[in-house]
Order: C-alpha cells, then structure tokens, then sequence
C-alpha cells in the first residue's frame, strides 16, 4: 500500500489527497471498464537501512481505450511522461509502451503508470497527447520514424533524429521488411571481420 | 516601418557549438521571430546495437551513449536490470554507486559552470572553474582508473571496492570543494554583471516546464519538485532522503531563468558533498557483487522473461532506460531516454522573443547533449546510392594519403 493520505501541493497551488495505487487503478478500471484487459501492480524495495516500496502499474489495454486511458491519468495528475516506445516482434501487432510517472515531487511517492497495448500493422494510427502535453511532439516524432506509426493531430512530422533524405518506408524499429538489417550490415562486427571479408563497397 | 527579416542558420557544424545541432531562427532587428530546431546529427544507432548483443556489453555500450553521463546510462541500465531479473545488489555496493554517481554530478555541474561563463564572454572564470574541476577528475580516475567511462557497474554491484585511501581522498575532497563552492557563489551568485546577464534570459515558468515535459535542473529551476533520487530513490539515495534542490527554498522565489539555474547547480553540488559523505561514513561492509561469475548472469539472464523500468536522476535530468529480457541473453527491447531530449524542447519557446546575443545561453542553459540525445548518417553517391563501409575507409586512407604527399613537398 502506498502511503495514502499523504497531502500533496500541486503545480496549480490547490492541496489535495493522492491516490494510491490501488485507487488509482480502480479510477482506470472504472474509466476503462472492459477495454482495461489485465492489470498488476509491481513493488519494488529499495534501499539498505531505510526500506522503502515503491509502486508500478503496469496495465494492458484495448487500443480503442487508449486516449481515454491517458485522459483518465491526466485527470488525476499531471504527469510526467517517462517515455514512448513500441516493440515489433515480427507479427502482425506493435505492442506500444506508453510511461507516465504521476506525484513527482513526493518523496518516495511518484507511481509509475505503463500502458501497453496491441497496434495492428494494418492500421498504425494513434490519436497524438500533444494537445495534452506539447512536450510529447519529441516522443511522438521518434516513434514516427522509428516505427512508422502515424500520429493524428501531430503537427510537426518532420524527422527528428533521422535524416531528412532517409528512405520512405523504412524504420529501424521494425522487424519485418520494412526493417533496415540491410542497411546496417556493419554495425555489431568488428572492423577487422569486415576487412577480412572485402565486401561492402559501393 | 517594418523591419527586415533575417534568417541565421546556426549549426550543425559551428564554431560555438560543441556537439553538432542545427538551430535555424528568424530576426526582426535583435529579436528572434521564428525558431526551428533540427536534431540527429550525432546519432549512431546505439538502441540498436544493444538489442543484439549481451546484456553486459549493453552495460558498457549504455556508458558510451555520452562521455559526461558516463555512469548515468549504466546505473539506469543497472537499476532497470535488476528489477526485472529480481535480484538487489549488496549492502556496500548500494552504497559504492551513489558515490560515484554524485562524483559525476560534480564534475557535470562544474563543467556546464565553466561553459556558461564562457558563453557570456567570461573565460577567466571559465578557466578558474575548470582547474577547480581537475580535482573530481582525479579522484574519480583513482576510484576507477579512468576520467570518464568509469566501467564499475555490473548488473547486481560494482566491480571495485573502495580502499581506506580512497575514503581520505574522498575526504579531502569534500573539503577542497566546500571552499570552492563559497567562492563560486561569491563570483557568480552575487556579482552585479553576472547577474544582469542571467536574470530574465531564458526564463522559464512552472507551468510551461510541465508541459514541455523538460527534466532535471531546469525543471528544478522553475520551480518543479522534481529529482529521481526524490521520487522513486534506490539504492543508498532511499537511506538518505534526498530533497529536490528548487530556488523557492534558497532565495524564496523561483523564476526559472539562467541565473536560478546556476543557483541550483551550485547548491546541488553542495548536496552532493553532502551524499558522498554520509555514504563514505556509513559505508556497510561485506561483498560488491551480488552474482560474481558472469556465465551464471548471462545464464540466469536467458531464464529470465520480464520487463523493467530504471531510472537515475542524471546531472542533466532523469535517465530513463525500459528494457525487456525475453530468452535472449541481452535486452530484446531497450529503450533510452536521455534528459537532453526533454530539455531541448525548451529552446523554441525560450528563443521566441529573446535576442540574438541570448541564444548562447539560452542554448547552453539546458546543458546540451547531442550524444546523449541523438544516437545515423547515410553517406550517398550523387545518384542516391548508399556507400559502404570499405569504401568510405579506401577513401579516407587515400585522402591521408594525398596529404602527407602535399605537406612533403
């Protein structure tokens, strides 16, 4: 259990009661009801003389319930958000990670929120939170060419950490044949393996 | 009359600029009407690699994501590791990485002292700042035998203990650098023209910090209680309880601009002398590994299938690293945040509206990583072939080559 009760001062000035993880969790079950597919909450203990837990929630979602999910943690607080990623194991399906920290700026007391849930290949488009938090353009831009997942709403899409000249449907993320194992051919063997070889010129 | 507009492309190759970035901005006289910024000239693909080779080279790879955050990527790494394999390190080595962790914060923060001295034309005190800084280089080149990339963090402890000699220095150390910070404070913190130089340039609110999702000390400076050591602490960091430095409690008031920022990275320099202190004092005894052979690791490492979030409260900011170990010995997904890709998202704003002579500090403000935030080039014949490897080293070879016959001639 997290220490419930504990009075925190928000950005906006106003004092209110944090949620544990548990109420937190029932807020996502109530907001999300069937689409909130399985749900756990991790603890973790840290530290030598002074023990303390620390609270994950790591939740599986149904796509369609992903903007409400978000909506839902923004309604209890402004959060943080740690990162986006999506991993291709090469089916049909990226499974996408989404991270929020939530009552950062409690000691010992910020709860991190893990949404995952299944984007189907056929249709990779999600509905952008930059108009939530404008921060997240950098996130959303990466995943973009990183994974080639559309973002609607997003209104920069220029690449971010790629070339501007980058080949259209490659991403590097990807595990399928819009992946780049072509193109980087050299990148875990050793210089000398290469030369021993001879291949790789133009 | 309506002014002119001029554009000024700064980057990604410049003389004022350490690392490679491109800030493009538009002026109307001095101001700044426009701002675009371009990233990924430095970026080499790092993830990538670490999704194919073993979770211990991945350490040591995580290391080479930025030469100043050298043991904030592996501790991330560490921390992520751990949880997901459900291991915990030993007592002593809990205590060891916080240690060096807060080394490394104070050769960081002196080092972005240094460069924002220099960006306002104060390079007396950018050389004062730096000989001051020689003394954590070498303390950390005695604890670990290197300046940077320190490689003493495995996955479950550190890979070398401290020595009794070691907690002298370290002791020495902290006195050394007690005296250096007064001074700092004295020339920076209550010198006249440093601060009409800093008050309201790069002024940054709180609520506009939340929003860019901006991390670290310039989170901190505008006022947000944020600090990973804080929020979710591990290791010794939960022992100690560690309090995100924030300017309302040092001066009363927290604007968020360039002379707050050096307020924080001033006094937390003195929170870190603190930290290493109170972990050489109560230093636990005992081992430093929690799984000492490496076969067993990678072993245990293939038997293992879960995911795990680490985070490390950075010099810069938080460094978040997700990764997911799934009958691979290495991670099959690893994911990095790096503060720098937070923070960078400040500049467009900070620029609207500022001069042109406050875009070194606003830029510098942040303390930019481009290696820590960018991590692919294509090289490309005139028809859009892409070259090898062999070939761009041939020619490489034959330009030195070229060279050395010119210069003897």
């Amino acid at each position: 259990m997290a220490e419930a009760g504990e009075v925190g001062k928000r950005a906006g000035g106003e004092e209110r009661m944090n949620m544990n993880a548990e109420q937190i969790l029932e807020k996502l079950k109530e907001s999300l009801g069937n689409a909130l597919l399985t749900y756990e909450i991790k603890e973790y203990t840290m530290g030598v003389r002074r023990k303390r837990t620390l609270y994950e929630i790591w939740a599986e979602i149904d796509k369609s319930a992903f903007r409400k999910a978000v909506e839902t943690i923004f309604n209890i607080d402004y959060p943080h958000l740690h990162f986006i990623t999506g991993e291709d194991t090469g089916g049909d399906v990226i499974k996408m990670i989404y991270s929020f920290g939530i009552y950062h700026g409690h000691p010992g007391g910020e709860i991190s929120i893990t949404l995952k849930f299944d984007l189907p290949k056929s249709e990779l488009v999600l509905p952008t939170i930059t108009d939530l938090m404008i921060g997240a353009e950098t996130n959303e831009r990466e995943i973009r060419e990183m994974l080639g997942v559309e973002f609607e709403g997003l209104k920069n899409k220029r690449h971010l950490f790629l070339p501007d000249d980058w080949p259209e449907g490659k991403y590097p993320w990807r595990r399928d044949e819009h992946g780049v194992d072509d193109m980087v051919k050299y990148m875990h063997k050793s210089v000398k393996e290469i030369r021993k070889k001879g291949e790789g010129n133009a | 009359m309506p002014k002119t507009a001029y554009y000024i492309p700064v980057g990604p190759i410049h003389p004022a600029l350490k690392e490679p970035i491109r800030v493009e901005a538009e002026i109307e006289g001095e101001k700044v009407v426009k701002v675009d910024v371009k990233r990924g000239f430095a970026h080499r693909g790092i993830e990538y690699m670490g999704m194919k080779r073993n979770a211990i080279q991945t350490l040591y790879l995580s290391e080479r994501i930025c030469g100043i955050c050298s043991i904030s990527h592996p501790y991330a790494f560490v921390v992520a590791a751990e949880k997901a394999l459900g291991i915990e390190a030993p007592p002593r080595a809990q205590y060891i990485r916080p240690i060096i962790a807060e080394l490394e914060r104070i050769h960081s923060h002196l080092l972005w002292l240094g460069v924002i001295a220099h960006e306002m034309g104060f390079d007396s005190l950018l050389f004062w700042i730096w000989k001051g800084r020689e003394k954590v280089l070498d303390i950390l080149e005695l604890l670990t035998g290197n300046r940077i990339n320190y490689s003493v963090f495995m996955i479950g402890g550190v890979r070398r203990d401290l020595k009794e000699s070691h907690i002298k220095a370290l002791k020495d150390m902290i006195t050394y650098y007690w005296e250096f910070t007064e001074k700092m404070k004295e020339i920076m913190l209550s010198d006249p023209v440093y601060k009409a130089r800093t008050r309201g340039v790069a002024q940054l609110s709180k609520e506009l910090a939340l929003k860019l999702n901006v991390v670290g000390p310039t989170a901190r400076a505008a006022g947000l209680r944020m600090d990973i050591r804080q929020d979710m602490p591990y290791d010794a960091y939960a022992d100690i309880d560690v309090r995100a430095v924030v300017p309302q409690d040092i001066v009363g008031e927290a604007r968020g601009d360039a002379y707050d920022i050096t307020m924080v990275r001033i006094y937390e320099i003195e929170q870190s002398l603190d930290i290493i202190e109170y972990c050489v004092d109560n230093l636990p005894e005992g081992k430093i590994l929690a799984i000492p052979n490496y076969v067993a690791l990678l072993a245990k490492i293939r038997r293992t299938k879960g995911e795990a979030i680490g985070a490390h409260e950075a010099p810069r900011g938080e460094v978040v690293h997700y990764l997911k170990f799934d009958g691979r010995d290495g991670p099959s997904v690893w994911k990095v945040i790096a503060p720098s890709y937070n923070n960078i998202n400040s500049w467009a704003p900070l620029l609207l509206g500022a001069e042109v002579a406050d875009i070194p500090i606003v830029v510098a403000y942040i303390d930019p990583c481009m290696c820590c935030n960018d991590r692919v080039a294509l090289l490309k014949t005139p028809e859009g072939k892409v070259l090898g490897y062999e070939y761009i080293h041939k020619k490489a070879v034959e330009k030195t080559k070229r060279i050395e016959r010119e210069v003897k001639k």
